[in-house]
């Protein structure tokens, strides 16, 4: 397998606090690969790092061997890199179809000059695959800001898809879902990587859709990688349970 | 909206002056359609969560350029306006990707900080400007060496009017008005799909300075004389009540604004002191009771979810 997602040597400092330093890893096309760490460790940094929104202070960041490192995030948005949010941005007062529509289309006219020239650009098939992928076709007529919690969620993650991305960044998906939401999310995203062929990069807190759904793990503590490998590798590195699992940490 | 009753109201005041036959209701009713574009031109850059107070200076270059092109090299006074239009749309492009990377009450200072300098310079380049005394004499408007009227030029200025208003009803009405939203909302989130927010606050801060210009070199030609009052900060005071008063959240709330302070301005004139005092209450009136302004009137309510 290729690399998808290469990060060398990766440092951002906010002035004198180092939130990322020489964080080096890289993603399979294909994989699955989850970043965790104790709150404060720099997830969301280093997250918002690769998508541009912060620049590095030192090393680079490549997709599929270009250099994306000093790119907005725009630009690395346009170059097949996704993601969702923790707090998840729709349009309340439109359907569910309209809200994947706008995403697409927000998405190609990404200036006026591509407004004027991709104009009549048909997306509803696109809005009629995504939303039975999402399994949520049936709701493409309801107000986006009716939907409950766990399809808003979902929602985002269709409006992401309807950029056609080749890498989705994840920003803790399953924040604030019940346990069979959750359950369908980590199926969801397996789903997305087998049928869509996604290469999937997620941060999140709940261990058990971490353990399940990730090939590899990425372990981060005040900034530094403690250690990269599987689900049983990371379950079994003591440093890593001592560190941040706690020693009373048991895996679900 | 109950567009019907509201289009029919603006339809009667653009007929007015021919229904009340009076020179002083024909000379409120100009001041009105040339206003429009203003109150438009900077409810543009509201769109974009961005509170432009340049308008004003971009209203000068258009009346100084179009002033002077006719009066010093006789260009054409129609293709003067188009000129002075377009002086705008050179100049915002040059200063909008600068200003507008800053978002705020930043924004809002260094647009204050542009309009004031412009209007310097109207009034220390004595020998192009004219200084504080301005530049009278501007010939009246004319095409093909036809001269216009008070009633064509009426119609004229309606026209304008009518078209930027068209073209900012079609900007809310379609993607545009969208991709505005969204980026209001959550520019993150644009951004990471691909979105060159700068690009599209760029677009509408020259859109809206190209409104302002074609407005200043009608006034100049309206007026037939200019100084560098009409385009100082008080200008800028007026836009911003028009908006207020009027509703800033819809395109129709800049023309219901215009329509009513416009007047207002005019019979206040006698009474400049008390002008600001009248703005004083209106806006903690509208602001702290009347958010979405004159224009919630006419639309219906929202059914409560």
């Amino acid at each position: 397998m290729s690399t998808m997602l290469e990060v060398k040597g990766l440092v951002k400092r906010f002035g004198g606090l180092t939130a990322s330093s020489n964080v080096t890893f890289a993603v399979d096309h294909r994989e699955i690969f989850g970043i965790i760490g104790p709150n404060g460790a720099g997830k969301t940094t280093l997250f918002n790092v690769i998508a541009g929104h912060y620049r590095p202070t030192a090393g680079s960041i490549l997709l599929e061997g270009r250099k994306i490192s000093g790119n907005s995030s725009d630009q690395i948005g346009r170059q097949g890199v996704a993601r969702t949010f923790q707090a998840v941005h729709l349009f309340h007062e439109e359907s569910v179809a309209e809200n994947l529509r706008r995403a697409a289309m927000i998405s190609s006219c990404h200036n006026p000059v591509a407004y004027f020239s991709q104009r009549g650009e048909k997306v509803s098939a696109k809005v009629e695959s995504v939303s039975q992928f999402l399994g949520v076709a049936h709701l493409l007529e309801t107000k986006a800001g009716g939907l409950p919690y766990g399809h808003q969620k979902v929602l985002g993650i269709g409006m992401a898809l309807m950029t056609s991305p080749r890498l989705l960044l994840m920003d803790e998906p399953v924040a604030g879902l019940n346990p069979s939401e959750k359950r369908a999310a980590g199926t969801l995203i397996r789903r997305l990587r087998d049928e869509l062929g996604l290469t999937i990069l997620l941060v999140e807190h709940d261990m058990p859709l971490v353990m399940s759904t990730c090939d590899r793990i990425l372990v981060i503590k005040q900034g530094t990688p403690l250690t990269i490998g599987t689900p049983a590798h990371v379950q079994s590195d003591t440093s890593v349970i001592d560190a941040y699992l706690g020693e009373d940490y048991e895996f679900a | 909206m109950r567009k019907g009753l509201l289009a029919g109201l603006l339809v009667l005041i653009a007929a007015a002056p021919w229904i009340v036959k009076s020179g002083y209701v024909f000379h409120i009713a100009t001041m009105i359609a040339l206003t429009i574009p203003l109150a438009l031109s900077i409810n543009l850059t509201l769109k974009l969560d961005q509170l432009s107070l340049a308008q004003p200076a971009f209203m000068g270059i258009g009346a100084y350029t179009a002033a002077l092109l006719t009066m010093r090299l006789g260009v054409s006074p129609s293709l003067a306006v188009l000129a002075g239009g377009l002086l705008a749309v050179v100049i915002s492009a040059v200063f909008g990707p600068i200003f507008l990377r800053i978002k705020g009450v930043y924004f809002v200072l260094l647009t204050y900080a542009f309009g004031q300098i412009v209007n310097l310079v109207f009034q220390e380049w004595t020998s192009l400007f004219g200084g504080n005394n301005g530049l009278y004499g501007i010939p009246r408007f004319s095409i093909f060496s036809h001269s216009f009227g008070e009633t064509e030029y009426y119609i004229l200025g309606l026209a304008v009017a009518a078209l930027f208003f068209f073209v900012m009803y079609a900007i809310e009405r379609s993607d545009v008005g969208a991709i505005f939203q969204a980026l209001n909302e959550d520019e993150m989130f644009c951004r990471s799909i691909g979105s060159n927010a700068q690009s599209w606050r760029v677009a509408a801060f020259i859109m809206s300075a190209f409104m302002a210009g074609i407005a200043g070199a009608l006034y100049a030609f309206y007026i037939g004389f200019i100084s560098p009052d009409s385009f100082g900060f008080g200008a800028t005071i007026d836009l911003i009540v028009i908006n207020v008063i009027g509703g800033p959240g819809s395109v129709f709330g800049p023309i219901i604004g215009t329509i009513v302070v416009v007047p207002l301005l005019e019979f206040l004139r006698e009474m400049r002191q008390y002008q600001f005092l009248v703005y004083g209450f209106c806006l903690v009136f509208f602001i702290m009771f009347f958010r979405q302004g004159l224009v919630s009137i006419f639309e219906r309510k929202r059914e409560v979810v």
